[in-house]
């Protein structure tokens, strides 16, 4: 009897998991590739959290957000070392923009193009605070949380990367004119 | 508040990643819970069987033990390798109470302690003690690759050599060179702990040899310099280091 409550409760269990990740895949995928900026180690990284958390569905399931439970899942999987060294990442060369300013009209959307190869030239860490911060609308404090530091170093990441965008980008307006 | 540069650059940032993260489509059937589900089964079965791997080695190692085999662990008996010269071996293990159960630690102070002189108080031998026996664990000490190197066993008529042979020497080898050292240079790749059987429990002589800074027996209250005589009653097998700073400049070891 006991046996066939567990069975049924793991069935259930599975079936959770299964329609959690149907609705949320999408959400998480486009996070994911938002952080890494890469198809493949998006998927990569979703599927590794999901992979945890599908061993400790019971506790993830029952998190006040299971989503954010996740995702911080991914951004631990993205910057974790290992990951990191097997992606064999390369010291970036000075960040450069890639995507010229094009006449009205198309002009944002190659702001957009050009903010986005910038962010590829920023290290891990500070792209992820960028990420949490300005596509995840997260504070500090939760981004320090998310990446294991303070919130002082938090706010450091991202105003770092935000002087080597603005410096890129106005150096490169400056070109263009 | 957001600040001066977030104001600038934030709503650029965010259009940004909203329309790059609008392009993220068709990887929602890949059927991620299903590979999620099938990578935990199989941890779950590595994981079992591992465990099952753990449990059978360890029923070996404890039919091994019951039957008076030698330990499975590399180590080197010292007095079996000896015995020729340890005249007393023989009768002498039975004043040797559980010299076997004292193996070297994997995680022994020394690795983690800032030199070989740091014998931490109330851990070293008081070399009045009486000695039933002792363990010689040679360690690598490099940062990030520390290890036990080898072990080896001695019955009560060496240790008493070994303390006889160490107490009587003064605080420096004056036959050795003072060397200028530097910090990379002064910390120690390796050095050796002697454990000895004592009637109080294990107590320690750390033996330096490498490493600029200092060398010899260190109890934790004394200092004794780094002779050959005393090593030559435990240096052999895995404890026999290959060379070390001083060691090269020592001679008959």
């Amino acid at each position: 009897m006991e046996a066939a409550l567990a069975e049924a409760e793991a069935q259930s269990s599975a079936i959770d998991f299964e329609s959690w990740v149907t609705e949320k895949a999408d959400a998480l995928l486009r996070f994911a590739y938002v952080l890494t900026g890469d198809h493949q180690l998006a998927e990569d990284a979703v599927q590794d959290a999901l992979t945890t958390a599908c061993a400790r569905w019971g506790r993830v399931s029952q998190a006040d957000d299971p989503e954010a439970y996740v995702k911080r899942m991914v951004v631990n999987a993205h910057i974790s070392w290992w990951r990191r060294f097997r992606r064999r990442e390369a010291p970036a060369a000075e960040p450069t923009r890639t995507a010229a300013a094009a006449p009205d009209g198309t002009a944002s959307r190659a702001d957009a193009e050009a903010v986005w190869a910038l962010c590829a030239t920023l290290p891990d860490k500070q792209r992820a605070a960028v990420v949490l911060r300005f596509y995840e609308e997260l504070s500090y404090a939760e981004i320090a949380v998310l990446l294991h530091c303070a919130e002082a170093t938090a706010r450091s990441h991202v105003h770092r990367a935000l002087a080597v965008l603005k410096n890129t980008l106005s150096k490169e307006g400056a070109e263009d004119a | 508040m957001p600040e001066p540069d977030e104001q600038e650059l934030g709503p650029q940032l965010a259009d940004a990643f909203q329309s790059k993260a609008h392009t993220v489509q068709g990887l929602r059937d890949r059927g991620l819970a299903r590979e999620a589900r099938r990578r935990v089964h199989k941890r779950r079965q590595t994981l079992i069987a591992g465990s099952a791997a753990v449990v059978v080695a360890v029923a070996i190692g404890g039919v091994w033990g019951a039957i008076g085999a030698p330990s499975p662990i590399p180590t080197s008996t010292g007095d079996n390798q000896s015995s020729a010269q340890d005249s007393g071996g023989g009768t002498d293990s039975k004043n040797q109470p559980e010299a076997a159960a004292s193996a070297c630690p994997a995680q022994h102070p020394i690795l983690t302690a800032a030199g070989h002189e740091a014998v931490a108080p109330g851990t070293g031998l008081d070399l009045d003690t009486p000695v039933f026996g002792f363990e010689a664990c040679r360690y690598r000490l490099v940062e990030g690759e520390q290890l036990l190197l080898g072990s080896a066993t001695f019955t009560a008529t060496t240790a008493r050599q070994v303390v006889d042979a160490i107490k009587v020497l003064p605080e420096r080898n004056p036959s050795l060179p003072v060397f200028k050292c530097t910090a990379e240079t002064a910390r120690p790749k390796e050095a050796i702990v002697l454990r000895f059987d004592t009637a109080t429990g294990i107590r320690e002589i750390w033996v330096g040899y490498d490493g600029c800074a200092s060398a010899g027996f260190f109890t934790g209250t004394r200092t004794y310099g780094l002779y050959a005589a005393p090593l030559n009653l435990f240096m052999k097998g895995g404890v026999r280091p290959v060379g070390g700073i001083y060691l090269d400049h020592l001679k008959g070891w």
